[in-house]
């Protein structure tokens, strides 16, 4: 603020305050203050609106956050369907092992019908690889959450939301709690069986 | 070793519970129960009659790890062998289940021969220890 126009300004208040006090005119001097003073604070008051345009601004902005964020509720019962489905195809799956195990044990004793037991147990196999056919299924649907995600992450990263990367990224919880399989290149690197059966073995066991 | 013996087994996954009881009926163990976590275990194993214990570890409620705390701080069943089956797979928690007195740790997914080499390799144990 230290353009000459204004300096002039400001000097002229200064000089009709100082007037003003020589004349004990009370209601001049508080005018004349009173310039001063807004003089003073307009670039803050400047600098205040500037900061409420912006935050009103960004805060137009969330309800694309909230499109994406609204979307996790149907990424969990997208997964939930997943769990479902694959417990669905493993039981289908033991039903057609458990099925065959007998029909072997049938096949065992000399009268029994083989031709009719070997059709059994070939359209058993067939059953067994059509019960996979959930992979394709949930395959797809882990995909598309998957991408919901994704983009729920790439919107918080645009509002700087989340800590990115570093020391910040994953708080690390009490290992024994127990966590789930540790998936190679997100977690740390698991132990393998004869890594465990090498620790327990220098542990006694 | 006792084919008769009863094997509990645990895991909160019903899939899993039928594929481990699969697999120990192939290996001649057809005296199973299930539980579903560890507490509806230890209160199956206190009425007795059970023999060994197949646990997962991550589990709601009670978790396997808690559960062989319990049986080993439990004076009628501390005895009894546990065999980890997890997907549990971090260095302290192999170490952290031998020191609460794991007889065996199977990191999944595992292969039938390893269930059985594990199992073998229990009752050799628990054979020459008796």
């Amino acid at each position: 603020m230290s353009d000459p126009a204004r300096n002039a300004d400001i000097a002229a208040h200064l000089r009709a305050a100082l007037a003003a006090i020589g004349h004990a005119d009370d209601a001049t001097l508080k005018a004349e203050l009173k310039a001063i003073v807004d003089w003073q604070e307009a670039p803050l008051m400047q600098g205040l609106t500037k900061l409420s345009q912006q935050l009103g601004e960004a805060l137009g902005e969330l309800p694309h956050v909230d499109a994406a964020v609204g979307e996790l509720p149907d990424a969990c019962a997208r997964l939930d369907h997943v769990v479902a489905m694959t417990e669905q195809a493993t039981n289908r799956t033991l039903d057609l092992v458990e099925d065959s195990q007998k029909l072997m044990e049938k096949l065992l004793v000399p009268s029994a019908d083989h031709d009719a037991l070997l059709r059994a147990l070939r359209g058993n196999l067939s059953e067994m690889a059509l019960a996979q056919s959930y992979q394709d299924l949930t395959g797809q649907i882990i995909k598309k959450v998957a991408g919901i995600v994704r983009g729920v992450h790439d919107q918080l990263t645009a509002m700087g939301l989340p800590p990115t990367g570093g020391a910040a990224r994953k708080p690390e919880h009490d290992p024994l709690a127990g966590s789930g399989p540790a998936i190679a290149g997100v977690d740390r690197p698991a132990a393998s069986q004869s890594d465990a059966d090498d620790l327990l073995s220098d542990l006694g066991l | 070793m006792n084919k008769n013996m009863r094997i509990l087994v645990v895991d909160d996954f019903s899939t899993m519970r039928r594929i481990v009881k699969n697999l120990l009926a192939d290996l001649g163990f057809t005296n199973t129960a299930e539980a579903e976590d560890g507490g509806a275990a230890f209160t199956m194993l206190k009425q007795g009659g059970f023999d060994f214990v197949v646990t997962d570890w991550n589990m709601p409620g009670t978790t396997g790890i808690e559960l062989l705390r319990m049986i080993r701080a439990d004076d009628k069943l501390k005895t009894l062998p546990v065999l980890m089956v997890t997907a549990e797979a971090k260095r302290e928690q192999i170490i952290e289940a031998a020191q609460a007195g794991v007889n065996g740790y199977i990191i999944k997914p595992f292969t039938a021969a390893t269930l059985k080499e594990k199992l073998d390799k229990i009752f050799e144990r628990l054979g020459s220890a008796a």
